[in-house]
């Protein structure tokens, strides 16, 4: 389970979280989704501590961490127990798809190196991307690129797999690729957060929805209720404005 | 005075035995050039506190003074410092026993190391922020990230500029003669004093510098082909 209390974070004066709270249970899969600026892409990058909250608890399994003054070896625990799907893929550039995979494992995990390529191999064929394993990224269309980064995420085994915009930067017939393989390990029940702006996505996969704005969730539901009948004014702005058949009905 | 071609072949030929020193002296301080370059480099970079101005002004105090100034300094300024350190503890040891070229290596190690720091520090920003954000989420410490991640990333970036300063410190090499030091430069000066023939010997020693400088170059040729494999699309 992760647990997040009040979390902040200000960038100088700037407050852009005040105060999150958000719980999301095993096995759970999360959508958070609101407009750009609302905060729902720092919020998720504070989980890992990509970004430094200022304050609040982030609490993953057994692990619990006071974000006020965290020690470098709790950050690291913290890193070791998620995993991170970058919009820009973030493949690591000088290593192929098997090897980027790998990495964490051998680097990170100590398994032994056979090991950690057959766990490799299984995951990029479980991807669709058998036949790249020693393909370098820049050999991969975006689409493969995030596949990879994907299997690199799986492969950590990580308590929650957390998706940044996954599909943000893909040209848009190489989102369905994408959405598919995520799809297919939401299934697997993976705990996972993801932060979109594919409504239609988070509506079929998601088992929560959440709704951001200015730093604060607005709301929260099932996806039927949220997406159907939003509670909230602004939520409502929110949905009518992302999904096309409301502004070009005639 | 005429040419005389034959003597260019008799000098370059001489020449040939002061190769190691000048690759020695070259060597030694690319090799603690990069060594200090990347420690500084990284100091700057992670601004870590009172090193950082340190660092700051190592470098621009190096690069704002010619490398023979260093030279002459570490020459006359370190084994005094040596000696009253020596005394002070009441260790017989003295800097006279430091052979000559013990100096030369000091002082260009220190010259080519601010020069390196900047190139290690271009090379490590040429490196996007999300390879050590995708490092540290995979649960990496910054140690491994900039080890397995970062440098070989920024290697390949820095490498054009990494053999420029190599090249640069290899000819820089000749300024050992201020310390009685037996470069190529110098020996040449030693065979053209025995007869007289200073423009033969001289070209003698310029054809010597371009042959290993084309060997420099090519061997860097050769690396960055292969490290860089991954960013032309071709596979290693």
């Amino acid at each position: 389970m992760i647990r997040l209390t009040q979390i902040r974070k200000s960038f100088g004066r700037n407050e852009v979280l005040k105060g999150i709270d958000l719980t999301v249970r095993k096995g759970e899969v999360v959508a958070i989704l609101g407009p750009s600026g609302s905060g729902k892409t720092t919020l998720l990058r504070c989980i890992n501590y990509l970004e430094r909250p200022s304050d609040g608890e982030i609490e993953i399994g057994e692990l619990r961490v006071k974000c006020k003054h965290p020690s470098k070896q709790e950050i690291h625990r913290l890193r070791g127990k998620s995993a991170m799907v970058f919009q820009q893929y973030n493949l690591f550039k000088h290593k192929t798809a098997a090897e980027n995979v790998m990495e964490g494992l051998v680097v990170v995990q100590k398994v032994p190196k056979e090991e950690a390529r057959k766990r490799s191999v299984e995951l990029l064929e479980k991807v669709g991307l058998g036949a790249k394993l020693d393909a370098y990224p820049s050999q991969l269309s975006g689409g493969q690129q995030q596949r990879v980064g994907i299997a690199r995420a799986l492969a950590l085994n990580p308590e929650v797999i957390l998706f940044d915009e996954p599909t943000s930067a893909l040209d848009p017939e190489l989102v369905g690729e994408v959405l598919a393989v995520i799809r297919k390990i939401a299934k697997e029940g993976i705990t996972m957060i993801i932060v979109t702006h594919e409504m239609n996505f988070a509506q079929e996969v998601a088992n929560r929805v959440v709704f951001m704005d200015q730093g604060a969730v607005v709301e929260e539901g099932a996806p039927n209720e949220l997406f159907r009948s939003p509670k909230e004014e602004r939520t409502r702005q929110f949905l009518q404005r992302m999904t096309p058949e409301a502004v070009y009905s005639i | 005075m005429k040419l005389d071609p034959a003597f260019i072949w008799t000098a370059f030929i001489e020449l040939l035995s002061a190769i190691p020193t000048t690759l020695e002296i070259a060597g030694v301080s690319v090799l603690c050039g990069i060594l200090i370059g990347t420690a500084v480099a990284l100091v700057r970079i992670y601004r870590v506190p009172v090193l950082h101005p340190i660092a700051s002004a190592y470098v621009t105090f190096i690069r704002g003074t010619p490398m023979l100034t260093h030279l002459l300094l570490i020459l006359f300024g370190l084994p005094m410092l040596i000696d009253a350190v020596a005394e002070s503890l009441g260790i017989p040891f003295r800097s006279v026993s430091i052979p000559m070229i013990g100096f030369v290596y000091i002082s260009f190690s220190i010259t080519e190391g601010a020069y390196m720091s900047e190139v290690v520090r271009s090379g490590m920003l040429a490196v996007n922020r999300g390879q050590i954000e995708a490092a540290y989420a995979v649960g990496m410490t910054t140690p491994q990230a900039l080890r397995r991640i970062v440098f070989p990333q920024a290697f390949a970036a820095a490498l054009p500029n990494l053999s420029n300063s190599a090249i640069g410190m290899l000819h820089a090499t000749t300024l050992a003669f201020a310390a009685s030091v037996v470069d190529i430069n110098a020996k040449a000066q030693i065979v053209a004093a025995t007869n007289w023939k200073f423009f033969e010997a001289y070209l003698a020693a310029a054809l010597l510098f371009w042959g290993l400088t084309f060997l420099i170059e090519r061997l860097t040729a050769l690396l960055e082909k292969r490290i860089n494999s991954y960013n032309r699309g071709g596979v290693a």
